[in-house]
């Protein structure tokens, strides 16, 4: 086992001030933990002026990730938090795995993050105690200064160049939570100020000396073509200065975006296309495919007892088809990178979850090797997993090499965002319950037929571990039963897929718990009590090699519950559902949705949810998630790609609409306070939202939503 | 081809971009002014808000022949330091999430607030209702409105 020492030693030149390394990374990869030598890729610097500099490996969405992972370092250093100045990280031998995504950016790096903080102050301390004459225990810490007694004061930057020679604390004491003045109080993000003045800076504000622009005209058709083209009228346009072909299409190179785009759209009435292989493509047809793969062979993603005879025995057999569109991403900051390409290197400049895939597959593209690609991370104009792809950057790469080297930005307007996104996947569930005679949920059979995200995203391969990244929510259900059977059926699609906030645990909860609900209802009982009964007053209970603690989620069912008045009289036309779910065996969140139905209109008036993601750093940000994260689960009642001839019939917000404002249910969040190491809260929120809602849709009406997105006709 | 004057955070500029040239991108591009958002480029989302002539205006949807002789405020100008009472309401109720969207949505508030110095629910959704924030920021921006109304951005 490696100490923790081993984590964090002294680095820099003298003159620097104090230089902790620190090693983090997103999840080291299988067997490389144990082997590697320890070599820092994190830097916590006490500057000389004071300034203390922290490289940030996790990119900022909107999650908070910025204003997170500093907080945890000021905190045990006892640091004055106007004082921290933030480096983004970039990909290269210090940084192998950079990646933001699954709600894991503080429960990965936190516990790393404290002990560089706590071995920062406890060596600030030495350097004074031995300047003082004084032994360590003298000396306090606070904001930003040592003081000792008979009034000695000394800043942490004065301190700095006589720490670094001091040896780095084997087992620094960390902050017990009660000793706490920074985490679990709410902290405003760091980049506020920038961007309500329009100076926060995110890819697509990339201004870089002699840059032109580009818009790439690209077939509507998954892997179509330009067969034939006249590039005369894009280059008639005032500014267009090249027409170059690129694997993604037709680029159309300019001095400014807007005749970038015009050029396109001229050159667009010109060309014909070879569709390809999936010019029939359709979600019609595509449907079909699904529900027969349903009764098909499938992968097991969990088995327990047997489902066969239990079902045969059951008293009552419930059983529904349940159904989850495609859906697109749509980050208010269009997709777009920015290159610059060199016969010996080449740089990149933009928003991204994933910079080290990015730098790889551009390198690979342009013929360099990953360490000849530079990767400036921008801030994210969103996104909710649209930027762990890395086909714009690559792109970008590509046609800053056809265009001569670049620098050159490629621009994605709407309908490009939207028709050649990396789609979360339509899928159907096929749900069956057996009830005993007593009423009681004896067995329980989930079924889900859709197009594998973990395929797509390792290029085509299938992982043993598919079904149960498929099926992530619906094996992990927390309920004791004695026989279940969760299964996934693949079925091929030709479009690409990708990571979409909350992932497959969104349909995947969407239908386990409002079949739920349905079979509650069949069974004659409360909602939350036929729940509690499923849970039972049990304890961390073992599902495979992870671990689900009971008691908590039923905490937080419980607090939903009684936070939103369960069970109380409701005006006509309103009605209240619930849902919960232990995101990823980590977070435990409980929501209650009150909603109205009325003229065939469903109103979502009220979402109050119960969380337990372990010890709270910012309750404003976890507020925050939380409101996005319902935002985003009602958005997806309503929205939907759908395929015809092989292209996505969506193109912009008119067609693909987003919630907004007027719609905007009031969001309550309820935190049980815990001890436990902090989980995350970026994505936990929209899976529970969504059956909640329909569940109370079908209090309200009588009518059961099995199938997204809602249209008025459900309703009527 | 005729430069087109306009006026900028009350600056006088002269831009040689063809007529039909947006608004947004006159700003982008030629005047390096990269606070107003390309968003929907339809006039759907909002990100692009301005004020032309004290009016909030989707530059996206606005040619360059149209705004000449206009004088347009973008989010750089509504104030030298971010203190107008609306970025500080935006601040103090922690309002951004990805920040993306949100100079669209504080030119629009700012106009609405000219217009409507302590602004309803309903005037709120009618004017925020236009724009798009996919990070789901709408509870803390109809409350940054109301507190900058109230004067209670300190």
């Amino acid at each position: 086992m490696t100490s923790r020492r081993d984590f964090i030693k002294v680095t820099g030149a003298t003159g620097a001030g104090l230089v902790l390394g620190l090693h983090l990374e997103a999840k080291p990869r299988p067997g490389e933990a144990a082997t590697r030598t320890f070599q820092p890729n994190a830097y916590l610097a006490i500057r000389p002026d004071g300034m203390a500099v922290l490289t940030v490996p996790k990119s900022e969405m909107g999650q908070g990730v910025r204003t997170s992972l500093p907080l945890v370092i000021a905190e045990e250093l006892d640091l004055d938090w106007s004082r921290v100045e933030l480096v983004q990280a970039m990909p290269g031998p210090d940084f192998r795995h950079l990646g933001t995504g699954g709600s894991t950016s503080v429960s990965t790096t936190w516990i790393t993050l404290r002990t560089a903080g706590a071995a920062a102050r406890e060596m600030l301390v030495a350097a004074a105690a031995q300047a003082w004459g004084i032994s360590p225990g003298q000396c306090r810490t606070e904001n930003g200064f040592v003081n000792g007694p008979g009034g000695k004061k000394a800043s942490y930057g004065q301190l700095a160049e006589a720490a670094a020679k001091l040896p780095v604390p084997k087992a620094p004491k960390l902050k017990a939570p009660g000793e706490f003045r920074l985490l679990g109080r709410p902290t405003r993000r760091v980049d506020g100020p920038k961007i309500v003045v329009g100076k926060a800076l995110f890819g697509l504000d990339t201004r870089r000396p002699g840059q032109r622009f580009a818009a790439v005209l690209r077939c509507p058709v998954v892997g179509g073509t330009p067969k034939a083209w006249d590039a005369s009228k894009a280059l008639a346009v005032r500014g267009v200065k090249a027409v170059v072909p690129v694997p993604t299409g037709l680029a159309v190179v300019a001095d400014g975006t807007w005749p970038a785009f015009k050029g396109r759209d001229a050159l667009a009435a010109t060309v014909t296309w070879d569709e390809g292989p999936n010019k029939d493509f359709n979600s019609k047809d595509l449907e079909t495919r699904m529900r027969a793969a349903l009764d098909g062979p499938a992968d097991t993603a969990r088995s327990t007892g047997a489902i066969v005879p239990a079902l045969a025995a059951a008293a009552r057999v419930v059983e529904a088809e349940y159904a989850f569109p495609f859906q697109a991403h749509t980050t208010m900051e269009p997709m777009n990178a920015t290159a610059l390409v060199r016969p010996d290197g080449a740089e990149l400049w933009m928003g991204t979850q994933n910079p080290n895939t990015a730098q790889e597959r551009a390198a690979a593209a342009v013929g360099l090797k990953p360490d000849q690609v530079k990767v400036n991370v921008a801030l994210l104009g969103g996104g909710f997993g649209r930027r762990s792809g890395t086909d714009f950057s690559t792109e970008a790469a590509q046609v800053a090499k056809a265009a001569g080297g670049g620098p050159v930005q490629v621009v994605w307007d709407r309908t490009d965002d939207i028709r050649h996104d990396q789609f979360h996947p339509a899928t159907l569930h096929r749900l069956k319950a057996g009830l005993d005679g007593r009423g009681s949920l004896a067995a329980w059979s989930h079924r889900i037929a859709g197009g594998a995200v973990l395929r797509s995203w390792l290029g085509g391969k299938k992982s043993p571990g598919q079904a149960e990244t498929e099926a992530n929510g619906a094996w992990d259900l927390p309920y004791d039963l004695p026989a279940l059977d969760i299964s996934y059926a693949e079925v091929e699609v030709p479009v690409p897929l990708g990571w979409w906030r909350a992932i497959e645990i969104v349909p995947n909860v969407f239908a386990r718990e409002c079949f739920l609900d349905e079979v509650a209802h069949a069974a004659g009982r409360d909602p939350l009590a036929f729940r509690l009964d499923l849970l039972g007053k049990r304890g961390k209970v073992k599902l495979g090699e992870e671990e689900l603690d009971i008691a908590r989620l039923r905490k937080v069912l419980e607090l939903a519950a009684e936070k939103a008045g369960w069970g109380r009289a409701l005006p006509k036309g309103h009605g209240l559902g619930l849902a919960c779910h232990a995101y990823d065996r980590r977070t435990y969140l409980a929501a209650v949705a009150e909603v109205s139905v009325e003229k065939g209109s469903l109103r979502v008036h009220r979402v109050v949810t119960a969380v337990d993601c372990g010890l709270v750093l910012n309750p404003e940000g976890l507020a925050g998630q939380v409101e996005g994260g319902v935002a985003w689960a009602v958005s997806a009642l309503f929205s939907q790609i759908t395929f015809e001839k092989g292209r996505a019939i969506q193109e912009n917000f008119d067609t693909f609409p987003v919630l907004r404002l007027p719609e905007m249910p009031q969001v309550e969040v309820h935190t049980v306070a815990s001890g436990e190491a902090p989980s995350g809260m970026g994505e936990p929120p929209v899976p529970v939202t969504i059956p909640a809602i329909l569940n109370a849709a079908f209090a309200a009406t009588g009518k059961r939503l099995r199938r997204l997105p809602i249209t008025p006709a459900d309703l009527a | 081809m005729p430069a087109f004057q306009i006026t900028v955070n009350g600056r006088r500029r002269s831009v040689d971009v063809d007529a039909d040239t947006p608004l947004l991108w006159v700003l982008r591009d030629t005047l390096g002014l990269t606070g107003t958002k390309f968003g929907c480029g339809q006039g759907i989302c909002g990100s692009c808000t301005v004020h032309l002539d004290g009016k909030a205006v989707r530059s996206c949807q606005v040619p360059a022949k149209e705004a000449a002789g206009a004088s347009i405020v973008t989010i750089e100008g509504l104030s030298k330091d971010g203190s107008h009472p609306v970025q500080r309401a935006w601040i103090e109720e922690d309002v951004a999430q990805c920040g993306y969207c949100q100079p669209g949505m504080l030119m629009s508030a700012t106009a609405l607030l000219s217009a409507h110095p302590h602004p309803t629910d309903g005037q709120i959704d009618e004017v925020i209702g236009d724009h798009i924030c996919r990070c789901g920021t709408y509870p803390r921006i109809r409350k940054a409105i109301h507190r900058a109304a109230e004067g209670g951005a300190k």
